[in-house]
């Protein structure tokens, strides 16, 4: 039997594992240590285990995980997730599909804080729906703007996805996160493109509601002032080289604990709770991590990546062909994947192709997250519209699937132009490099 | 669906599971503020003037205490990620099955981890492995992830076992 062979095999394993119901990072992590026995020897599979492991979880910059999520966790003990909504639907709620608009900025902004789609979209949603269905808004159209909007967390810096795969790829997450700023705010602008065009063939989608006075705006802008100027001081920080990602994250950290004592938001079972869901996420993330970083060793052994690479070039197939073939394999196996473990599992074998076809590997990284984001909205998995059923379990699964259409039609263009014009992604981290 | 008795949360309700999971919370807490702090300070410090030296050592010390802790964490409270996608469908014979050997297979792969960082701290035994600047020790460190490790398998190992005495 070939390497490669085993390598295909390895690969059928690890998605049967992952449909069996086998934590992500165990099937990874078999996979790769006993690919490994296979290849080389029981003995290089438990030494490599023990380096990995031990390398994984004393690695500086994946601080920056950790630091991050607890960095969100206090803003959104801030109570930072309904005021973008609230700003956002003082300023264009008035508007036909205003509060699907404002639920759009809302996940803009609340992502950016999260950088978690299913936390984005159950946030945002907790108050964006209850009010979008008050005043009348069709439930599809609702849930399709929210489920869509929720997305935005994935990709909006600083993003979790964005870290992981800084760390699978080694790639500098600063670079990651400029990367990400211009497809992110395009994204927003052509979900609210979508509402705007919908609503304005079906008015009865999204009817306006009573213009707020303008002396009732200002005040909700100053409620997220402080939080934005956090943000933007963390995130502009890193991106500039003030400080390094797991410093950022420090900084942001104390600073969003500093908002919420300003905010008298402060208290033990506050603190208690933000420490507690910080460590079960980190703990389930780095599982993750040291299994993908062992199916990589796999997968580099068996040369499959190499072979694949040398496939296209042979099929003198070009960079586009063979781009528009990974986005076909990621949408597909987004379907039945969720985000991370597609991530970790195609990064590994796609990176090295990259690399060979001369694109970058901070435009992949973009590329791959906002392939990744589809999966979120799409049948069958589409792991945000369940989010949003069981919030509102009156709405039909099929009426929020058929309400996501547009935005999915959406989504296959901003992702045809991020492909076309890679510009989009890579412009900003060589302006803030120079 | 699992009934409540044999939930895996149910495990987290025997008092040295319990003590295990509150032990885990401080270590992992005390890690992740510690590295919140001297990242923090040395920014500071680096923009006053005042450097501080040997923070990336703190950090990478701390990371070590809260990925251990928190991993240990994540296990008792089962909130490892999959993908549900074919389990949800199952029937709940179905399910528990595939829950068991789940387990069981993920408390194997611990061991090997754990059995892995022993062999390696055995190898390094005579190295005094030890950071540059503040002289922190790597061994303990090792330690303090086999220790983890273990703990974890042996997390597992326990679920599996009361799985198969809730069945039978």
């Amino acid at each position: 039997m070939s390497v490669e062979l085993i390598g295909l095999l390895g690969i059928v394993l690890l998605l049967l594992l992952l449909a069996f119901g086998l934590p992500i990072g165990v099937s990874l992590a078999l996979v790769g240590v006993g690919g490994m026995a296979l290849l080389i020897s029981p003995e290089a599979a438990l030494i490599k285990a023990g380096v990995v492991t031990f390398e994984t979880i004393s690695r500086y910059e994946l601080g920056v995980l950790p630091l991050f999520l607890l960095m969100a966790h206090f803003c959104f003990q801030a109570g930072a997730s309904q005021d973008f909504f609230e700003v956002a639907a003082r300023f264009v709620g008035h508007r036909r599909g205003g509060l699907a608009l404002a639920s759009i900025a809302g996940c803009a902004g609340f992502g950016a804080v999260s950088g978690s789609s299913l936390a984005t979209v159950a946030t945002i949603s907790s108050v964006a729906l209850p009010e979008m269905r008050k005043h009348g808004y069709a439930p599809g159209f609702a849930t399709g703007a929210l489920a869509a909007g929720g997305t935005l967390g994935v990709l909006i810096p600083p993003s979790g996805a964005l870290i992981v795969f800084g760390i699978i790829a080694e790639q500098s997450i600063g670079k990651l996160f400029a990367a990400a700023v211009i497809p992110g705010l395009t994204q927003a602008l052509f979900y609210m493109g979508t509402i705007f065009v919908v609503c304005r063939i079906n008015p009865a989608l999204g009817p306006a509601i009573a213009r707020t006075p303008w002396r009732e705006r200002w005040p909700a802008v100053r409620r997220v002032a402080d939080i934005v100027v956090l943000i933007v001081f963390v995130v502009g920080g890193l991106m500039i080289g003030w400080f390094t990602p797991t410093e950022a994250a420090a900084v942001g950290c104390v600073g969003s604990l500093g908002l919420c004592a300003w905010r008298k938001r402060v208290s033990r079972a506050m603190l208690a709770e933000s420490l507690r869901t910080t460590l079960l996420t980190t703990g389930m993330i780095y599982v993750v991590i040291i299994g993908a970083l062992l199916f990589s060793v796999f997968i580099s052994i068996t040369g499959l990546a190499q072979q694949m690479s040398a496939t296209i070039q042979v099929m003198e197939a070009g960079p586009l062909t063979a781009i528009i073939v990974m986005a076909i394999a990621l949408l597909l196996l987004g379907s039945v994947l969720d985000g991370l473990a597609l991530m970790l599992l195609m990064t590994p074998i796609f990176l090295p192709i990259v690399d060979d076809l001369g694109l970058s590997p901070i435009w992949f990284g973009i590329f791959l997250v906002r392939t990744m984001e589809i999966g979120f909205v799409h049948p069958p998995l589409g792991l945000n519209v369940y989010v949003l059923h069981e919030m509102a379990r009156d709405i039909p699964l099929g009426t929020m699937f058929r309400g996501i259409v547009p935005f999915l039609i959406t989504d296959f263009l901003h992702l045809a132009l991020l492909i076309a014009v890679p510009a989009l992604a890579l412009w900003l981290p060589g302006v803030l490099g120079s | 669906m699992p009934t409540s008795d044999d939930t895996p949360d149910h495990i987290t309700r025997r008092a040295p599971f319990r003590a295990l999971e509150r032990l885990a919370f401080i270590v992992g807490s005390v890690g992740l503020l510690t590295a919140m702090c001297a990242d923090a300070l040395a920014v500071l410090g680096r923009h006053v003037g005042l450097p501080l030296l040997g923070s990336i050592e703190v950090v990478q010390a701390s990371v070590v205490l809260l990925a251990s802790a928190a991993m240990l964490g994540t296990t008792l409270r089962d909130k490892h990620a999959r993908a549900h996608l074919l389990t949800d469908r199952l029937s709940e014979r179905g399910q528990r099955l595939l829950l068991g050997c789940s387990d069981a297979i993920s408390a194997v792969l611990f061991l090997w981890f754990a059995a892995g960082s022993i062999w390696i701290a055995f190898e390094l035994r005579h190295g005094h492995e030890h950071s540059e600047l503040l002289h922190i020790p790597w061994g303990g460190l090792r330690l303090v992830w086999i220790a983890s490790a273990l703990l974890i398998a042996i997390v597992f190992a326990a679920r599996v076992l009361q799985r198969n005495g809730a069945r039978s």
